[in-house]
């Protein structure tokens, strides 16, 4: 990310820091380092950045000091390592990344400990509650965004009164999406599908970046990247003889399913990127009727738009807003259209001027 | 004797990169400028620290990529008919984003180790042979049968994408907290009010 000139300060401050740690370093070097640190602020807060980083890494000893050998942990499972003390242990564990069963393993292996290990019990502990709530609920109040990482490397990010449920397996790994819209960036792993169940309908990828909108029972799937199937439940129950139940996406598509059917349209990326400007907390309208824009709106807002005029909600409107300024984009429509706005404690009615 | 800058820079500007970036996020759409923005601002706050250090760096930093992003604005007309729409949520609090809360040791260890499992699994061993082991790069080389070369890229990288990924999300256990309430705890714990300074 960033233009080229801030990643070509990153990768300079980056080769200074790791050859200075290097253990070969002179007092020319040195002299050369504070000369390209004096000759930019930006490459001396670039340089300050990832030493700090660099200094946070050691700390990676404390979370070290009960894993057996010179290898690193599998990825996900440090909070089990300071409770290990069998030597053969680190092997088998990750064999068991199901959260109930890891619960007991540390309840009774727990007692096997002494006082010396008391600091690492604390921090063990805690990470361990911190990580193990992967397999709870998630949610976001209404005109909220949150991202959650998944252990598996995975990422989510859900979208105003959105809630979710992770569950990992060894053979899946399997988000409920209740209600909302969430954006999944997947982490390539062919053994275990990424499923996501939103009702009757399932949405199945390996490795790759799509959102799934779900409405009652109607999903809307948009995908960016890789190849994504959507098994489309109401097929099922139907006469489903040549088993064409299932879709497959690609980069750009933009899928609808409701109990009737699926209907796919192709866009090009950056329209589809467009649908998912939410992300970062801006609603994109191009050439859009005011009543849908007014609907996109509510999703965010607790004050919800109301339009009973439908000469007002045909109005055709454009722009990029911030999602939860519901009051910012009412007054600019007020002075750009011939619109009126009457705010209330739960609504904001617009009428004709 | 004052502490030296870049010691108080780290601890006072850097450690809320976290809620900066979610801030530049939810203001700025075009988000492959975001590290851009983040590294001006970082810039000038250290510049301006460099004659007289700000009473509310935090406030400060906010304000300096605020004013920063305004900048942009004017500059390039970013927006057609919607450009008072944008400036007016350059306009909102900083507060109004959930505040980074004063985190606890394991909070952070929990993060540096997501962090750490992000990379990728020789970025990773290099790493955890270097850091936690404390071997040299010559032999993390020999022990992993790499180029030394090859070690040294994987430790430049390294060194960026945990700079990046330690401060890039929002802890989850944050999700349920009422934002309000983390203000206030954000306020107390840091001892003085944040606020705009324009």
């Amino acid at each position: 990310m960033g233009t080229e000139r801030t990643k070509q300060i990153d990768a300079a401050a980056s080769a200074w820091l790791i050859r200075r740690d290097s253990g070969s370093w002179s007092a020319a070097d040195q002299a050369c380092l504070e000369e390209w640190l004096n000759a930019s602020a930006l490459n001396r807060v670039a340089f300050l950045r990832l030493e700090l980083a660099w200094e946070d890494a050691a700390r990676l000893k404390a979370l070290g000091a009960g894993v057996p050998g010179d290898r690193p942990p599998p990825p996900g499972l440090w909070n089990l390592t300071p409770f290990f003390s069998d030597p053969h242990a680190s092997g088998e564990v990750s064999a068991q990344p199901e959260t109930g069963s890891k619960y007991r393993r540390l309840g009774r292996r727990r007692f096997r400990f002494v006082a010396a290990a008391m600091l690492l019990l604390v921090i063990g502990v805690g990470a361990y509650l911190e990580l193990a709530r992967s397999g709870e609920l998630y949610a976001t109040p209404i005109g909220g965004l949150a991202s959650v990482p998944m252990a598996d490397g995975s990422q989510v990010m859900l979208n105003t009164d959105s809630q979710i449920r992770i569950a990992l397996t060894d053979t899946e790994r399997r988000v409920e999406l209740g209600h909302g819209e969430a954006f999944f960036e997947v982490s390539k792993d062919a053994a275990r599908p990424f499923v996501v169940r939103a009702g009757n309908k399932r949405v199945i990828a390996v490795g790759t970046k799509f959102s799934v909108r779900r409405e009652g029972n109607d999903i809307e799937v948009v995908v960016t990247e890789g190849k994504v199937r959507v098994e489309h439940g109401a097929a099922v129950h139907g006469s489903g003889v040549d088993g064409s139940a299932d879709v497959f996406l690609t980069p750009g598509s933009i899928a609808r399913a409701g109990d009737a059917g699926v209907l796919v349209q192709r866009k090009s990326l950056p329209e589809a990127e467009e649908q998912l400007s939410w992300r970062s907390g801006v609603l994109m309208f191009r050439d859009q009727g005011l009543g849908e824009a007014a609907a996109e709106f509510n999703r965010y807002n607790v004050r919800k738009i109301v339009i009973r005029d439908p000469a007002v909600a045909a109005l055709k409107i454009e722009g990029n807003f911030r999602a939860t300024n519901v009051e910012a984009f009412v007054r600019l429509l007020e002075s750009g259209f011939p619109v009126r706005a009457e705010t209330q404690a739960d609504q904001i009615v617009l009428a004709a001027k | 004797m004052e502490e030296p800058l870049d010691s108080w820079f780290k601890r006072e500007i850097l450690t809320h990169e976290g809620i900066l970036m979610r801030f530049l996020a939810r203001v700025w759409s075009r988000r492959d400028e975001l590290p851009d923005i983040r590294q001006e601002a970082y810039a000038r706050v250290y510049e301006a620290a460099q004659k007289a250090r700000p009473q509310a760096p935090k406030a400060f930093l906010f304000t300096t990529a605020r004013h920063l992003m305004a900048d942009r604005i004017r500059r390039e007309r970013i927006v057609s008919i919607q450009a008072g729409g944008e400036n007016e949520y350059l306009n909102v609090l900083v507060d109004e984003i959930s505040p980074e809360r004063r985190v606890s040791a394991n909070q952070e260890l929990v993060r540096l180790a997501r962090a750490f499992d992000r990379l990728s699994p020789n970025c990773r061993e290099v790493i955890w042979l270097r850091r936690v082991k404390d071997l040299s790069q010559k032999e993390v080389a020999h022990r992993m049968g790499l180029a030394e070369k090859t070690i040294e890229k994987h430790l430049r990288q390294g060194a960026r994408l945990l700079a990046h990924y330690m401060r890039a999300h929002v802890p989850p256990n944050r999700l349920h907290a009422p934002e309000v309430d983390a203000r206030d705890d954000d306020e107390i714990e840091h001892g003085h009010r944040t606020h705009q300074a324009d």
